[in-house]
């Protein structure tokens, strides 16, 4: 494993740039599609990341469930809003703009001094857990978190029905 | 003596490029029988004069896929158009990775190896996907659509197929899951959970679009679908990755259901290969027997059938093991 040892300050730079580039091209892009094309490579880059973090079941869930799924919604959501190739949407105004900075900036700010802060002593590289490991703590010890999670899913799906009754009405 | 044990990533980079070799080979012998088999189906030769029986008849299609020249629409998303026939074929090899050959023949000894496969064959729609939208063409955007919703639906049942074997042997590692079977039929998982093994067979057809399932692109009502304006090896990439794709969800077939590489009197990758080239067979023979569903019908087999079946499965699973162990 020496030589694996050796090589992860590369792969570590690899993942940073892969992130990076993606976040760049899904925040830049005009065309929606190629936007979510960066958002796919960023989401990849991050599942490498996990890798670098000793959590390969964590890495291949990122992959099975952003990667290949929820890309893929997305992915039939700008379809059906019917964008053709090589169109831009056009840009919203000043106050959206605004807004959007906003909603941009306040977890920038939050993350990078979070960063700051708490993150300046060096840690050795978590152990590998186990997969029945990690089922069992998600079952017992962080079942809240873990809850939750699905109540915001379920939420997000209760919300899409609404809305696709409310628009059959209007019709 | 370099021990392979010791370096991983020398093993990996040789167990690739190998695979690759594998992927470009399996494709001759597989469309060669695919087009026999569609002969004698119909009762006419098949391939014929480009050596004997029409031997060479695959190495002709490939020279001739490779010398075409490629084309880009003009009113296409250049740069999508071309990254999907990559992104398609690229994570198929990757694939191979974590199957075990034989005893001692794989290129990484993990123990999430059902996980990474289902997760890098993901990458597969997505890639339909992107070449459907880039094409900017009406038939091509139609077949992504299906094989968005076709490859959704789909995934359910197959995944819920696989986690009933992971809770029989109870482990993640396609390793660990060959040698807990044994050689012998019955003692195979197929054997004994056919209707687990069943779902899973009806969902690869689904999830690889082989016909009767091949509505992405069913050229009697979408001339190609997804890549009805590629032309040469962009094409080819597809038509390999697609070959690669039903090569792997076979291989994974025979080690979760059917015993991997063991077998009665001596085990080994003989009786993988065996194995995978059987399934293989079927799924040819199934395409030129049944004629292509539509797309309500392919729905509601999965919705209506499929799905409900794999969670009664699932259950019934779970309260036999608590049962007997």
């Amino acid at each position: 494993m020496q030589e694996l040892q050796a090589l992860s300050p590369y792969a570590y730079g690899l993942y940073l740039l892969i992130i990076l580039g993606g976040s760049l091209a899904a925040a830049l892009c005009k065309n929606l599609i190629r936007a979510m094309a960066g958002l796919i490579t960023a989401m990849l880059g991050a599942a490498g990341m996990y890798m670098m973090l000793n959590a390969p079941f964590v890495a291949m869930m990122q992959v099975l469930i952003y990667v290949g799924a929820v890309s893929v919604l997305i992915f039939f959501a700008i379809m059906l809003t019917k964008t053709p190739a090589g169109d831009s949407p056009e840009l919203g105004s000043s106050s959206k703009i605004a807004a959007g900075l906003v909603v941009g900036v306040m977890p920038f700010v939050f993350l990078v001094s979070a960063c700051l802060n708490y993150f300046k002593q060096q840690v050795e590289t978590p152990p590998d857990i186990p997969v029945d490991q990690l089922g069992q703590d998600l079952l017992t010890r962080y079942a809240l978190g873990f809850e939750l999670i699905s109540v915001v899913l379920f939420v997000a799906m209760a919300g899409a029905v609404i809305l696709g009754f409310e628009r059959r009405r209007s019709q | 003596m370099i021990n392979p044990e010791y370096y991983p990533l020398v093993r990996m980079v040789i167990f690739l490029v190998a695979m690759m070799a594998f992927v470009g080979l399996n494709a001759l012998v597989l469309v060669y029988a695919e087009r026999k088999i569609a002969g004698h189906v119909q009762r006419r030769p098949g391939p014929f004069h480009v050596g004997w029986h029409g031997l060479l008849q695959p190495l002709a299609d490939a020279g001739k896929l490779m010398a075409k020249q490629l084309l880009t629409p003009w009113s296409s998303d250049k740069l999508l158009f071309w990254a999907a026939p990559l992104l398609s074929f690229l994570p198929v090899i990757l694939l191979f990775l974590p199957i075990p050959f034989g005893e001692t023949l794989y290129g990484l000894n993990v123990n999430l190896g059902v996980v990474l496969i289902l997760a890098f064959s993901g990458l597969n729609v997505l890639a339909l996907c992107l070449a459907g939208w880039a094409s900017n063409n009406k038939y091509g955007l139609l077949g992504a659509a299906r094989a968005v919703a076709q490859s959704v639906a789909y995934e359910i049942p197959l995944l819920i197929s696989v986690l009933t074997v992971a809770l029989m042997s109870g482990s993640l590692d396609l390793h660990a899951i060959t040698v807990q079977q044994g050689a012998w039929p019955w003692q195979w998982y197929g054997v004994l959970n056919p209707l687990a093994f069943f779902i899973y067979f009806i969902s690869i057809l689904g999830e690889t679009n082989r016909a009767p399932f091949d509505l992405p692109e069913g050229e009697s009502e979408l001339t190609a679908g997804f890549h009805t304006e590629y032309s040469g090896m962009g094409f080819g990439m597809f038509f390999l990755s697609e070959y690669a794709n039903m090569v792997v969800v076979c291989c994974v077939a025979s080690i979760l259901f059917l015993g991997g590489y063991q077998g009665p009197i001596e085990s080994g990758w003989w009786w993988f290969l065996l194995k995978v080239y059987a399934l293989l067979f079927i799924i040819i023979w199934m395409r030129w027997t049944f004629p292509r569903v539509r797309f309500d019908q392919l729905l509601n087999i999965n919705w209506r059938w499929l799905t409900p079946l794999a969670l009664l499965n699932l259950v019934g699973t779970v309260i036999v093991l608590r049962l007997a162990g």
